[in-house]
């Protein structure tokens, strides 16, 4: 491979921060933004262009069913914030987003670094994290619901009867262990895939860092910290970023799972985005709760890559 | 080199898209009939060769989704984009964005209607006039499992709420579990309990309540309360909540609880997994001042679509009409086992499901959903949500009904 | 010694942690070896007798084949665009970070936050009226909206490689698209493979889109063959479960074929603990 053979620059002195100082000609500045450009179509054509739509339609009584339609102004927006059930939804929507983020992190980080280690069966541990990423979350929330079934018979329950005498619990059923259940699962299943994530950029931190380190005396931990953490920080910024929008998105999960009950305690915008539009036939209503929800979810997406990117910079 | 190689397999994917993407139409002459199915293709595919056989010069094109929610996405969508098939399925979910966008055909007076019982007709239909054909009904009530009924000493199945609920405290003495019930949708109970009351008014329940005469909480409150007893009493547990008709299905196939609430789709099951189960359908217990009753409704019914052109309505028709003869009708109920309520074609229900299978054919069926006049999935969500809330203990029966009330004043 | 018994150690830690993990997974593979009263009497014990019926029925259906030769078509051709376009606009804006490309880069960010259900219908319509409805090639346009995810992830990337080897590129004589093809596509592979792993489970996977685009039988794809066991009121759920495991077995050779790529990646030997 003739990348080793390359002297290499620290992290931080990467592509990017020379760049800056190296400004080319007009010819090159064209090829280059053409390099953009198939992105750039996409994004209008497949983004753009419907979330015009979609705004256009949120003003209107649109049942989706017919293009005869007529202005209502701003009315769906006032039914959506008086709606006790769209705060219900929001409530949740934010704490399955936070939640995931913060533990999937927290897991995955430790987790890379030991799968990333010489152990005897590491690649079927690897290929068993990984695992919830392959079937479609739909399929994994009906085998979860069997899993965390209330009744005594459920298999959590009756293990837990078995190991410790402890009575059925009401995993679905109680609006606060259903809310933990549901984040749990969206814990699991993601989890495996963001280690998968880290341990690539774990590739490219470079091994003499740690022999330095180890000459220098450092323990395991200090060169966790010192080392590893810091360099994965880029890693961070994408991976946190990437719960985050998922988190946000979250339907498959909850509505297999709990069909956001019981009550509205696992409700989420995006299921009554899709109630709204596609079973009730207020599809005006239901765009201007996209609409809505695309801004806060940008505000919030964006607050938090500004948030990483900051300690990223104090890291690096 | 890596490149030729990538670049090579962008090609050939592309190319062998651009092939299959121009594979279609047999071009061999018969009249080609798209067709959106609700029915599953296992199920659907006998029917369509039953019609092709009887109709050589046709030819359905069937594409399949899943019900509910996904069938409903998938036909909007292209309901909408004017690539809606030719024949499809009105449920309750579509009805009134369907009719009153114009997208289906008035079949009123169509011959084949003739053999259709009027609660089917008024079901996809409004002001008089029909837009689906539905030739079959569904009903859901009580399963009891006679062996645990005998263990606590009862031969037979109560017919009152009052003597439901003794038969429960006696099989809870005799340690058995004695009912559970899914409220992941409107609960079977609930819905026969309004339907029995129903039944007895004239004009029915639903017209006062959405003319503005009455409202939920005067109508539904007494039966709210009734139904939270269960729970406030300790004979079901709260928790049931969390559970689908298949887990209560599946508790009850293995012994392990007395009655629950279901409908004739659980019985394979149930005789795969307990072959020596002896089991029985019979309708939710009555109220005081109320008639056991059932929940269940009138099956989606089969519509065409107004955009079509002449010749293929004409077509459509040739399907409907067929779908509801004899013939069709029994291979329809061969593949499907619905209970069909066609006049002319006497329709062989499994012995265990035989009490509601009569309630059936006298449309003596009711559910919320389906009879509501408006805002009908906005009032069901809520009205789901509420009970659940209500078993929880977060919300008292007459809160349940306000709620209903409000949501319907706001929609 | 001490990192022998070490090693051991965390063996044994990590794969009972997995195999907690991977109780699910078990529960459906085991599921689809009993019939379906089997499954409801009990569903998580191991079959009673090795029952094959559900595998028979599946792959005896010529049908499956023709959906799988669709999802690698559409999945192939999806998945390599994705990359391609993602990878294009990760370098430009990597190469040259101008406020104005920084921003464009903002801007494409939003391609995420939208609710796929919410631009659904629109472009639906804007595909019927480029003929494109019910073909596979509209399946695959739909699915390039991927392309802004796979941007995000390479760009991240793309950051941590050393400045030199475009130089050495730009010293050799080489123009930009044959410094991005030769040099920096070589060095990215680890996350090409990370992030193409992943946009391959979800396209291979996904339901929501081929229901509503494709209506002919011979165009569907594996997952709406699956689908095809559901109905309203009951699912045979070991079937079910068997057509989701026929259809998810090409996935799991994938992975397990491309997992050693993730691993060897930018450096020779790698981490060692």
């Amino acid at each position: 491979m003739t990348t080793t053979m390359l002297p290499r620059a620290t992290v931080r002195e990467g592509l990017v921060a020379r760049s800056r100082r190296r400004p080319g000609g007009w010819k090159q500045l064209a090829v280059n933004q053409a390099f953009l450009l198939p992105a750039i179509v996409v994004f209008v054509f497949l983004f753009v262009v419907p979330l015009a739509q979609s705004f256009y339609w949120s003003l209107t009584d649109f049942t989706g069913y017919s293009s005869d339609v007529t202005f209502v102004g701003l009315s769906n927006y006032r039914t959506i914030l008086t709606d006790p059930s769209m705060l219900a939804a929001l409530g949740f929507t934010l704490l399955f987003g936070v939640g995931t983020t913060v533990v999937v992190t927290l897991i995955a980080i430790p987790l890379a670094v030991q799968l990333n280690k010489r152990f005897f069966g590491r690649n079927l541990v690897r290929s068993l994290w990984f695992f919830p990423a392959i079937p479609s979350m739909a399929i994994l929330g009906l085998v979860w619901r069997y899993i965390l079934s209330p009744l005594e018979s459920g298999v959590v329950n009756s293990t837990l009867q078995d190991l410790f005498g402890v009575g059925p619990l009401a995993w679905l059923s109680d609006g606060t262990l259903a809310r933990v259940s549901v984040i749990v699962v969206g814990i699991w299943a993601a989890a495996g895939w963001h280690a998968v994530l880290y341990m690539a950029y774990l590739q490219s931190i470079p091994n003499e860092y740690y022999e330095v380190a180890r000459i220098d005396g450092a323990s395991a931990r200090q060169q966790f910290f010192g080392i590893t953490l810091p360099l994965l920080t880029p890693a961070l910024v994408i991976s946190t970023f990437l719960l985050m929008t998922a988190g946000l998105k979250v339907f498959d999960l909850p509505y297999t799972l709990t069909n956001g009950g019981p009550g509205f305690s696992t409700y989420t915008i995006t299921q009554s985005i899709v109630v709204a539009g596609v079973s009730q036939g207020r599809y005006g209503l239901a765009s201007a709760l996209a609409v809505l929800f695309t801004i806060a979810v940008a505000a919030l997406a964006f607050g938090q890559l500004w948030l990483t990117k900051t300690i990223e910079r104090r890291f690096v | 080199m890596k490149r030729s190689r990538v670049a090579a397999a962008v090609a050939s994917a592309a190319l062998a898209l651009s092939i299959t993407a121009c594979g279609s139409d047999a071009g061999d002459g018969r009249t080609k009939l798209t067709y959106l199915s609700w029915t599953g293709e296992e199920q659907m595919t006998p029917i369509i060769e039953a019609f092709e056989e009887a109709n050589p010069d046709i030819d359905v094109e069937a594409s399949y989704a899943p019900p509910v929610a996904e069938y409903i996405q998938t036909l909007q969508t292209r309901v909408l984009s004017g690539t809606a098939p030719d024949v499809f399925l009105i449920a309750a979910e579509n009805k009134t964005s369907l009719i009153d966008g114009g997208h289906v055909v008035d079949l009123t007076g169509e011959p084949f209607l003739e053999k259709i019982p009027d609660f089917n007709k008024e079901t996809y239909g409004r002001d008089g006039k029909v837009y689906g054909m539905s030739i079959s009904s569904w009903a859901a009530g009580y399963l009891y499992n006679k062996d645990l009924l005998a263990e606590a000493g009862y031969d037979s199945v109560p017919e009152t709420w009052d003597e439901f609920l003794q038969m429960c405290r006696d099989l809870e003495a005799a340690g058995i579990t004695p009912f559970i019930e899914s409220v992941d949708q409107m609960p079977t109970t609930l819905s026969a309990w309004i339907g029995a009351q129903s039944s007895e008014m004239d004009p029915p329940l639903d017209e006062l309540i959405f003319s503005g005469e009455s409202t939920f909480e005067e109508q539904w409150t007494p039966a709210l309360e009734e139904y939270n007893r269960i729970f406030t009493e300790g004979i079901v547990s709260p928790d049931v909540v969390g559970l689908d008709g298949d887990m209560v299905r599946d508790e009850f196939a293995n012994g392990r609880v007395a009655v629950i609430n279901a409908g004739p789709w659980v019985i394979n099951a149930i005789r795969e997994a307990a072959p020596d189960l002896e089991f029985e359908f019979a309708p939710v217990p009555g109220l005081p001042d109320g008639k056991p009753f059932q929940a269940g409704a009138a099956t989606p019914g089969y519509a065409i679509n107004s955009k079509a052109d002449e010749e293929k309505q004409a077509v459509a028709k040739k399907f409907l009409a067929f779908l509801a003869s004899p013939e069709g009708v029994e291979v329809f109920e061969e593949q499907t086992n619905d209970v069909t309520v066609t006049s002319d074609f006497e329709p062989t229900p499994d012995p265990a499901f035989e009490p509601l299978a009569a309630a059936i054919r006298e449309g003596e069926l009711y559910l919320p959903m389906i009879s509501w006049q408006r805002s009908e999935d906005v009032l069901n969500v809520e009205a789901v949500a509420q009970i659940q809330r209500m078993i929880q203990g977060q919300v008292s029966p007459q809160g349940v009904a306000q709620a209903l009330d409000a949501k319907l004043a706001s929609s | 010694m001490t990192t022998s018994v070490r090693r051991l150690v965390l063996s044994v830690a990590m794969i009972a942690l997995a195999c907690f993990i991977a109780i699910p997974l078990y529960y459906i593979l085991v599921n689809t070896f009993k019939t379906q009263g089997d499954m409801v009497a009990a569903p998580l014990s191991p079959p009673t007798q090795l029952f094959l019926g559900n595998y028979q029925e599946v792959l005896s259906d010529p049908r499956i084949y023709r959906s799988f030769l669709n999802t690698f078509l559409v999945t192939a051709a999806a998945v390599v665009l994705q990359l391609l376009v993602g990878a294009l606009a990760a370098f430009a804006m990597v190469v040259r970070t101008t406020t104005l490309n920084r921003v464009i880069g903002a801007v494409l960010l939003l391609g995420f936050i939208v609710p796929g259900q919410s631009t659904l219908i629109p472009l639906y319509r804007t595909l019927v009226g480029f003929q494109l409805v019910d073909t596979l090639p509209g399946l695959v346009i739909m699915y390039l909206g991927g392309s802004i995810f796979c941007y995000f992830l390479i760009q991240g990337y793309m950051r941590t490689l050393p400045y030199e080897i475009i130089e050495a590129g730009r010293l050799d004589g080489a123009g930009s698209f044959q410094i991005f093809w030769r040099l920096v596509l070589p060095l990215i592979k680890p996350i090409l493979v990370t992030v193409g792993v992943f946009q391959t489970m979800w396209v291979w996977n996904d339901f929501l889109l081929p229901t509503v685009m494709i209506s002919t039988p011979e165009k569907r794809t594996v997952v709406l063959q699956v689908y095809n066991a559901v109905s309203e009121f009951t699912t045979d759920w070991p079937m079910f479960m068997t057509v989701s495991v026929v259809a998810l077995v090409p996935m799991v050779v994938f992975f397990v074929l491309t997992q050693r790529h993730i691993v060897n990646g930018l450096l020779a030997g790698g981490v060692k603990g």
